[in-house]
């Protein structure tokens, strides 16, 4: 009763968080992912874009491109607009503008796994294989599982001027042009020079720094400080930490997808005729992404 | 103004005579019917609740106690209602749901559907034309949450076909064999289904097939729309409504060598037994 009292008097005066109940404008941008794919450094790619005269860091990022889902009512009603903000929720047709970021699900449950013993939500002797297990059944997190949230916003907008579908692996590669299509995509004012020095602000190293000095973003604080929120940030990793079972679990669950968006499968046996249908957008480049 | 609003809003959660709409919190064991709006929702809502309550006479009002539509069941209702719950929506995909019956429409029939019933309820102007209302219809500016059909549809199939836990229905097949189609409907779920309960229930739900019968006829667009209204559409949500198997008329130059995305993550619902492959042939 009187926890009822607490949080009726709190959504009263806009002290809650919001959610996916926070009311979206139709000139709003939103940096959408799964959760582990990179969100918060195209975050900082971003911000340090849009505010060459404030270098992004940890302590300040959330308001730079806060998250819609962390924020309150209250809080979020007093942004200015056009309003660019993160989320990790799967499709909602109220987002007209949407810059999707998507990361090899083998990269994202390795990452995820380290980032739920950072947030203490599993002990260490929690095993990986376990924990795929829950991934794959879409019970590690309230944002759908990798497969549905990453298909649920796939099927309806992949034709849509105003969606952007990135691959970390490819910002990892080239993330000056990334970036730059980013740019476009939001049309923002680019020189190589401003993109450079972005680029350059949102280097995992300086990221590493930062988090060491100023840890109060919402994904980094109250957690242990012996892991890193930016561990490795790099691809592939999950052929040295996966054991062959779970992969083979990943690619059971995820094949059509995986393979559309190029993700090559290591376990599971290639489709015979594989719907290669992501498209790069150099030509000079091959298709598909090469992870070592 | 403001504090009236919040106050009167303030009296109603504490009787329970709001309606929860979006924030309606989910039970594991809910069964969601879920469509895009004018697709047979309320049709396939009788044909349940008069499976499940043969000793009812079941009506409009009633409808809601029965099944919880969470824009139109107040909270007090809702809480009333006997577990599992059934549960309307029209909302694109929800992770949340464990249990789907996911009813979809040629959404070229959807059109004119949703064209007349929304000019009915003078949510558009009534003599707007077809050929202008097309354009909100096709870019999902008609309902924020529930997205365009290609949204709609297309988010819940991405996500969850093949799925043990996701029943795909046609519109169209359950005009051409309601029997057949309840009766998968009941197995899912796990509800009586003997021919006798079937029957009834398709009979004392057949007035509700449709508010206007003559919408409720599949393909009637191919005598409504004009061939590039059909073409807008079809170009649209073309691989979609392949994978659903409404056959389309235009569009020859569609490569069938490149798989689309949805027939690749949806292959279960495209190749399956469970939909002719070659598609539900309209007009005969």
């Amino acid at each position: 009763m009187f926890k009822r009292l607490i949080n009726t008097t709190k959504r009263a005066l806009g002290k809650t968080s919001a959610g996916r109940y926070f009311e979206v404008f139709d000139d709003d941008t939103f940096i959408v992912s799964f959760p582990k794919s990179g969100n918060t450094w195209t975050r900082f790619l971003i911000a340090n874009l849009l505010h060459p005269e404030e270098p992004a860091n940890f302590g300040n990022i959330d308001r730079l491109v806060p998250e819609s889902e962390e924020m309150t009512m209250s809080q979020l009603s007093g942004l200015l607009r056009p309003r660019i903000m993160k989320s990790h929720g799967y499709f909602d047709a109220r987002f007209r503008k949407v810059v999707y970021i998507v990361r090899d699900p083998r990269d994202v449950v390795v990452s995820q796994f380290y980032f739920f013993r950072k947030r203490r939500r599993i002990t260490d002797d929690y095993s990986i294989e376990q924990f795929v297990t829950r991934f794959v059944a879409g019970e590690t997190c309230d944002y759908g599982s990798w497969g549905s949230n990453v298909a649920s916003w796939l099927v309806p907008r992949q034709n849509s001027s105003n969606f952007l579908l990135l691959r970390y692996e490819d910002m990892m590669k080239r993330t000056n042009e990334e970036l730059g299509r980013v740019a476009s995509f939001l049309e923002v004012h680019q020189t190589p020079e401003l993109i450079a020095q972005a680029v350059e602000r949102s280097s995992a190293d300086r990221m590493r720094k930062l988090e060491g000095t100023n840890a109060t973003a919402s994904v980094t604080k109250d957690a242990r400080q012996d892991i890193p929120f930016v561990r490795t940030a790099g691809s592939g990793g999950w052929k040295s930490s996966l054991p062959e079972k779970s992969i083979l679990e990943l690619e059971t669950a995820w094949a059509p997808l995986m393979t559309w968006l190029g993700y090559e499968l290591a376990v599971l046996a290639q489709p015979l005729k594989t719907p290669a249908m992501y498209q790069l957008h150099e030509q000079s480049s091959p298709p598909g992404v090469t992870v070592r | 103004m403001r504090v009236i609003r919040y106050l009167t809003a303030g009296f109603q959660h504490a009787f329970g005579l709001h309606r929860p709409g979006r924030k309606l919190p989910v039970l594991p064991d809910d069964i969601l019917l879920a469509s895009y709006p004018n697709s047979g929702n309320t049709w396939m809502r009788f044909l349940i609740a008069n499976l499940l309550h043969p000793d009812q006479s079941v009506d409009s009002n009633k409808l809601p106690k029965l099944i919880v539509d969470p824009d139109v069941t107040v909270k007090r209702d809702i809480d009333r209602v006997p577990r599992p719950r059934i549960v309307k929506t029209h909302s694109s995909f929800d992770p949340r749901y464990r249990r789907v019956i996911y009813l979809v429409r040629d959404p070229r029939d959807v059109a004119i559907s949703r064209y007349r019933s929304l000019g009915r309820s003078g949510r558009i102007p009534a003599d707007l034309p077809l050929e202008t209302f097309l354009e909100p219809f096709l870019n999902s500016e008609l309902d924020r949450y529930t997205g365009s059909w290609g949204e709609n549809v297309g988010s819940w199939l991405a996500a969850r076909s093949g799925y043990t836990g996701f029943l795909l229905i046609r519109y169209e097949d359950m005009v051409a064999d309601t029997p057949r189609e309840l009766v998968r409907i009941a197995k899912f779920v796990g509800w009586p289904n003997t021919p006798a309960r079937i029957s009834q229930a398709v009979e004392r739900s057949f007035a509700h097939k449709s508010a206007r019968p003559e919408s409720a006829q599949p393909s009637g667009w191919r005598s409504e729309l004009t061939v590039s209204q059909v073409a807008r559409i079809e170009a649209a949500w073309g691989d979609i409504m392949t994978c659903l198997g409404y056959e389309l008329v235009s569009h020859p130059s569609q490569s069938p060598h490149e798989p689309s995305l949805i027939s690749s993550l949806a292959s279960g619902a495209c190749h399956s037994g469970l939909l002719p492959r070659h598609g539900w042939q309209s007009g005969n």
